[in-house]
């Protein structure tokens, strides 16, 4: 600290010319990039970045976590709201390393950060210093771009490329390395700060070519039976509307992946639900009986399409993708369209025909109408003692209208939710997808808050998940942000209890857990809540958290052993989709 | 059956990335047979030259498109052995102690096209260019003596279309010729 002071007063000395430091430079980039908050944890190798941060309180909001996993993964809520980069800042070595799995996450997810990260002097590079780590090397598989600045001077540069790699085409995270000696030391030149608007080797394609409209468009009209799975790239592009537009003209079936929830409103007459390993059976099962299939902005995960060599063979495959790589890497598109998705809808609107498929889309009603006697009523109507996952979502979802940022961790609540959980506004759903990261919610449903603080953001938490991150319920306490709690605890590692009942001849392997008291755990950190375990008094409670202007924890006390259905067995055909 | 495939990289020179670029291929387990990265003719812009052999055309084209989507990389092409022009060189130090079999210069000149670059007081350096398999047959050529090093280059490669390498280079790029 006293480093840094003494810089920056000789810096600005009488007589002096003002150079910033490199710490200085790295603020007011942040100012001038237009970035609002931060959220980090200090430490030794980016103490003179704090230091600088000190003067620009008023300009930057700084969000203390509680361990940098949260900084990572509020980062992430908050992007994913705002569609612009969610900045986290943490110091060297272990501050560093434990940013890794939100890194990850992010990557696999495409939402967008940028992570400065301390690192030791210079001069100690390579030394096995005192918490140094090489963090280029270990990022490096799992960030979009890196770089390690050892120069005060290219700071703004660096700072400017980090943003617009970070949030152009196809988002990701970003990761820049800052040496302390790169923070301490004063720029010898002005300091002036560019925005990015194109790197040479970094060409996104954003308009898609006409040809391949074109060609994607004579398919489309040429289907009976077509089929549209919309992915993320809907809620990244901001590209609702037309997707709506787009299924209004065409009267083709839709099924939004899970990152593409509430990319439609699920009350649309055209809305079928979601494909997957947990996903409807409908938009399962006829996903290898529709002739064209219509992939927006998804990259065909194994858990959409299961055993690839069964996969939608019969169909002509329509693939509207921003990032180029994932064009036939899992599923052959017989049209390709390499574009950002509401570029390529708005360019497709005028060329598609207007048209009904009121036959085909009565299939979807056959599978539904199954489902819904078999699973579904079940689920919501249950009459035995305890409450059911799929019951309290369906309350949470009448009650807060559909209009919830629903934030999920991952297990079988999070596929409970999204099952039952009826989205009616977009860019609704934050959740772990690719990477199913434990512990994700607690800390990113703050950092949706942050981004949208006059919505209602809802975390819904499994009882082992919550425990991964639950010292973020200080970080929420601190702010008094309302982050509304929701623990469906079933005192079982969930998914895994399923998957050793169904696939592992019932042998519960390490599964159980004896949980703490949550509600306790709450009160510590200065969080109300209470426990609920009786149906009848399910509804008052949902209205306690919901109604509760402060940070609430509402703990439902669920049936122990119930599964999730329907299910696709993992690599299976998307047809041997089990319903029991 | 394995082929082999030349994948040539272009990309701005900067520190780390081919840690970058060998990621890709480690993580999907595929064998680097031979790595060469040089500056090219135009400034700033460096070319690695990958070769692997893989059975799947399918696998190689979803490698390059891995590879394109690396940030400093410019432009990527994957091409089969017939569509380039190409070469690797071979070092031989063979032992020429007094008594032993003397090298016989005028083969190595003219029959295998090597030439010997280096005379030591009881040793010579040859050199060999060609394709790996002609510097395979040279090596066997040279058994008769001892051979007390051996080593060869990783291959280099030019495509044999009629364009350059700055006609595939971004065009706002100010490609200065080196």
């Amino acid at each position: 600290m006293g480093q840094t002071q003494t810089q920056t007063e000789a810096a600005n000395q009488p007589g002096q010319k003002k150079f910033l430091s490199g710490a200085q430079a790295i603020m007011q980039s942040l100012v001038e990039q237009g970035v609002d908050t931060i959220f980090g944890y200090p430490g030794g190798a980016i103490m003179p970045t704090y230091d600088a941060l000190y003067d620009y309180q008023d300009r930057l909001k700084h969000i203390l976590v509680r361990h940098e996993q949260g900084a990572g993964h509020a980062a992430q809520g908050y992007a994913r709201m705002l569609n612009k980069a969610g900045v986290c800042m943490v110091t060297s070595g272990p501050g560093a390393t434990n940013l890794i799995t939100p890194i990850a996450d992010a990557m696999l997810d495409s939402t967008p950060l940028v992570c400065i990260v301390g690192q030791v002097k210079g001069n100690l590079l390579g030394t096995d210093a005192f918490q140094e780590c090489d963090l280029i090397g270990i990022s490096m598989p799992v960030t979009k771009w890196n770089y390690q600045v050892l120069d005060a001077n290219e700071i703004p540069e660096i700072m400017a490329k980090a943003f617009y790699i970070a949030e152009t085409g196809r988002p990701g995270p970003v990761l820049i390395d800052i040496t302390r000696t790169a923070q301490t030391d004063l720029m010898t030149v002005p300091f002036e700060y560019k925005p990015c608007t194109s790197i040479i080797s970094y060409k996104p394609r954003v308009e898609p070519k006409a040809e391949h409209v074109e060609a994607a468009a004579k398919l489309i009209n040429s289907a009976k039976r077509p089929y549209i799975l919309a992915g993320h790239g809907i809620l990244i592009s901001g590209a609702e509307k037309e997707l709506n537009d787009f299924v209004d003209k065409t009267g083709i079936p839709v099924a939004t992946t899970l990152l593409g929830m509430s990319a439609m409103d699920a009350d649309h007459p055209l809305y079928v639900g979601w494909p997957g390993m947990h996903g409807n059976y409908g938009a399962n099962v006829l996903t290898n009986s529709c002739d064209v299939l219509i992939a927006i902005g998804m990259r065909f995960d194994d858990r959409i399409t299961g055993d690839l060599s069964t996969y939608a063979k019969q169909a002509k495959v329509v693939h509207i993708e921003i990032d180029p790589s994932e064009v036939d890497k899992n599923v052959k598109a017989d049209a390709p369209v390499v574009g950002d998705a509401k570029a390529a809808l708005q360019a497709l609107l005028p060329l598609v025909n207007k048209a009904d498929h009121s036959e085909w889309r009565a299939e979807f009603k056959k599978y539904d109408d199954e489902e819904y006697e078999k699973i579904t009523k079940k689920d919501l109507f249950h009459e035995g003692d305890k409450i059911k996952m799929g019951e309290a979502v369906n309350l949470l979802s009448n009650k807060t209208k559909g209009e919830a940022v629903v934030v999920t961790d991952v297990g079988q609540h999070q596929m409970i939710t999204n099952r039952y959980y009826r989205f009616k506004k977009r860019n609704s759903i934050v959740t772990s997808g690719g990477a199913g990261t434990m512990g994700f919610a607690l800390p990113a449903a703050f950092g949706a808050k942050v981004a949208v603080p006059e919505r209602e953001v809802v975390a819904v938490i499994g009882d082992g998940g919550f425990q991964m991150t639950l010292q973020e319920l200080g970080t929420i306490a601190q702010s008094g942000l309302p982050v509304k709690i929701i623990i469906l605890n079933n005192n079982f590692l969930g998914m895994v209890r399923q998957w050793q009942q169904l696939f592992f001849e019932n042998r519960y392997s390490f599964v159980e857990l004896q949980n703490p008291d949550f509600i306790t755990i709450a009160k510590g950190f200065g969080i109300a809540g209470h426990t609920v375990s009786d149906r009848a008094e399910l509804s008052d409670s949902l209205d306690t958290l919901l109604n509760s202007d402060k940070p609430y924890l509402l703990e439902i006390v669920c049936e122990k052993e119930e599964n999730v259905f329907p299910m696709v067995p993992a690599g299976g055909c998307v047809t041997s989709i089990r319903l029991e | 059956m394995l082929t082999n495939y030349t994948i040539s990289i272009f990309t701005m020179n900067t520190v780390g990335l081919l840690n970058r670029i060998t990621i890709i291929f480690t993580r999907r387990r595929v064998n680097i047979e031979s790595l060469t990265v040089s500056e090219t003719e135009r400034k700033g812009v460096s070319r690695f030259t990958i070769v692997i052999k893989q059975e799947n055309r399918e696998f190689v084209e979803k490698l390059v498109r891995q590879i394109r989507k690396v940030t400093d990389v410019l432009a990527v092409f994957g091409y089969l052995d017939d569509e380039i022009v190409f070469n690797e060189i071979g070092l031989f130090k063979i032992a020429t102690p007094l008594g032993g079999i003397p090298v016989d210069v005028k083969t190595i000149n003219l029959d295998w096209n090597a030439k010997i670059v280096h005379f030591g007081l009881d040793y010579v350096v040859v050199e060999k260019n060609g394709s790996e398999e002609e510097i395979q047959e040279f090596y066997t050529y040279l058994k008769k003596w001892e051979i007390l090093e051996y080593v060869k280059s990783g291959r280099v490669a030019v495509g044999k279309t009629e364009k350059g390498l700055v006609e595939f280079l971004p065009e706002e790029g100010n490609w200065e010729i080196v």
